[in-house]
């Protein structure tokens, strides 16, 4: 960036110090200058970003529609996806993103009460705020070792069960499709505490401690406040850690899979995510591969575009 | 929730229990979150039988763990790739950001939500697309094509960050810096930049954690030779020959740099994942 800029630079000064003197010509000058500036500075940007995700979107969406190897493409067509809605392990795949959905309320119920629980700002409570907060720093494949060795047969889970006389209901949880599903969901939720609770605190943080001393005063219980005061102004970022969730449930769990179970027993742990690493590198079938992209795609950019609604600065337009 | 509900009764002592049942709570949490680093470290110092055994610590783990994995060179390729995609991103998304905030032009706007929108690309969508197209251009046979996915993926967020944040800053300061005879760019870089520092230690430190802990781009665009030790250690693990403590050292010392940025920069952190969402 350093040369081009340096150049558009220098060439402004003297535009820059005419303004005074000549008036309308010379602001119609700067604001010249400006717009070429704004278009130089944004555009290393907008480069990168089209290079290397909006072309691959492009193709993704052509090579779906072909069967390819990486090297040679035959088109197929849009049959392929009316063929894709008619294939079980399409559905069965779908059907494991679908179940490990059942996870985001518990994903988001458990950080909000912890939250709740340190809003009450108790002694000592920035060192568990730093305490709950850290799996945010840990990598899933640290936390995958880590669950793969709780949930063996011969894991903490099972040890901890028999030490308290439930050795017989002692199960390989990683052996069973479904069990092994909850497992990954487990794992999931244990791993969202930190980003959630951060998100629910932030929001307690902005709320008027007035509103809550009100309900106070009129004779309500602390639990209550939490479910009628609290909870509904929280509402904006209970939706927020929502479409995070979501998100992270349908694409950021494919290094835990991978460590953890590698997508199975079967198909037990293959979610869509998973599915497109398969096809391409165990089946080399980067066609299907991005078949399964372009749905996952679908699903995210409707969770993305809640997203960005939810986040849109507070005085609306202008972007 | 019990012990809440009772401290609204104004009796002294119920109080005070209550707040010890709320403190006894949270310990209980802690515990849950705070398990699986005391196992990974108890158990990083162990040998295979020692394990077995689940008595008895030694450093034959961490020898298993030098005797199989690159370490050090795969510590130094997770720093050098963080670098370099860390120093594009700051680099474009600054720039971008002040563009967008402050310099727009017809259709800025538009650009605008065309970055940030790429947000809701997951990798997996296009992966192997890119791995074709860096691989064309023979960029995945160094960091150069990792680095590049990184910073792509990286910048639509920074971008909106720098954005939001350099709209706080004043038009009145940015046009009296201009016609002082700064020039655009030159108030960019010792106006602008300056000024948002606080938002460029977010982004770094979300970055810098992201990149670290990612094995996606690491697996499929490094080299073998070059892989990050999030991508080593992943790899190690399914491996399946390996036993546990050697995996678990590895974990430790994988997860350790991003630990120690987190703490030193929790705050940072924190704001950049609740951004926009509170006042």
């Amino acid at each position: 960036m350093s040369l081009t800029e340096a150049k558009t630079a220098t060439a402004i000064r003297p535009a820059v110090r005419r303004r005074g003197r000549s008036g309308r010509a010379a602001h119609s000058r700067l604001s010249r200058r400006r717009r070429r500036a704004g278009i130089l500075l944004s555009l290393p940007a907008l480069a990168l970003v089209v290079a290397l995700i909006g072309i691959p979107v492009g193709q993704a969406v052509y090579y779906s529609m072909t069967q390819w190897n990486g090297i040679t493409a035959t088109w197929i067509g849009p049959s392929v996806y009316t063929a894709l809605f008619k294939d079980p392990i399409f559905w069965r795949v779908v059907e494991n993103n679908a179940l490990l959905l059942l996870a985001v309320p518990f994903a988001i119920g458990i950080p909000l009460v912890i939250a709740a629980l340190l809003n009450e700002h108790v002694r000592g409570w920035r060192f568990f705020r730093s305490v709950y907060f850290l799996p945010t720093a840990i990598s899933w494949v640290v936390i995958g070792m880590f669950a793969q060795r709780f949930f063996a047969a011969t894991g903490v889970l099972n040890n901890l069960l028999s030490h308290v006389g439930f050795g017989a209901s002692a199960t390989d949880m990683l052996a069973g499709e479904h069990s092994a599903l909850v497992a990954l969901a487990i794992t999931f939720i244990w791993s969202m505490v930190g980003t959630n609770t951060i998100i629910f605190l932030t929001g307690m943080a902005t709320l008027d401690p007035t509103l809550t001393e009100a309900a106070r005063v009129d004779g309500l219980s602390r639990t209550q406040i939490f479910f009628r005061v609290t909870l509904p102004l929280l509402t904006r970022f209970i939706q927020f850690s929502f479409v995070i969730t979501v998100i992270s449930a349908f694409s950021a769990l494919f290094s835990l899979i991978f460590v953890m179970t590698s997508g199975g027993p079967g198909f037990g742990t293959t979610t869509l995510e998973f599915f497109i690493y398969q096809a391409g590198f165990q089946q080399v079938q980067f066609g299907t591969a991005a078949l399964y992209g372009v749905v996952l795609f679908v699903i995210m950019a409707i969770a993305g575009l809640v997203q960005l609604r939810l986040i849109k600065p507070d005085d609306g337009g202008g972007w | 929730m019990a012990a809440i509900r009772q401290s609204g009764r104004n009796s002294r002592l119920n109080k005070k229990m209550a707040i010890w049942a709320l403190f006894t709570l949270m310990v209980i949490i802690a515990v849950v979150m705070l398990y699986p680093f005391w196992y990974i470290i108890d158990n990083a110092f162990r040998s295979a039988g020692q394990f077995d055994r689940q008595a008895g610590h030694s450093l034959i783990g961490w020898k298993e763990l030098f005797a199989n994995l690159p370490v050090a060179a795969q510590l130094l390729n997770s720093t050098l790739v963080c670098a370099a995609s860390i120093a594009i991103i700051l680099i474009v998304s600054t720039t971008a950001g002040f563009a967008f905030a402050k310099l727009r032009y017809r259709g800025s706007g538009m650009v605008f939500l065309l970055v940030v929108s790429a947000l809701m690309v997951p990798l997996q969508s296009i992966i192997f697309p890119e791995i074709v197209n860096l691989g064309n251009v023979h960029l995945t046979s160094s960091y150069a094509g990792a680095v590049l996915v990184y910073a792509a993926l990286g910048t639509p967020f920074a971008t909106f960050l720098m954005a939001t944040y350099y709209r706080g800053i004043s038009d009145e300061l940015i046009e009296a810096a201009v016609i002082d005879g700064l020039g655009y760019e030159r108030t960019f870089l010792q106006i602008a930049i300056p000024l948002s520092l606080p938002a460029i230690a977010t982004v770094t430190v979300l970055q810098f954690i992201q990149i670290w802990d990612d094995l996606l781009v690491a697996l499929f665009f490094l080299p073998t030779n070059q892989r990050t030790i999030t991508a080593g250690l992943a790899t190690l693990a399914t491996g399946r020959t390996t036993s546990i403590p050697p995996l678990m050292a590895g974990s430790l010392i994988s997860a350790i740099p991003a630990i120690v940025v987190y703490l030193i920069f929790q705050r940072h952190l924190v704001k950049g994942l609740t951004l926009g969402m509170g006042k």
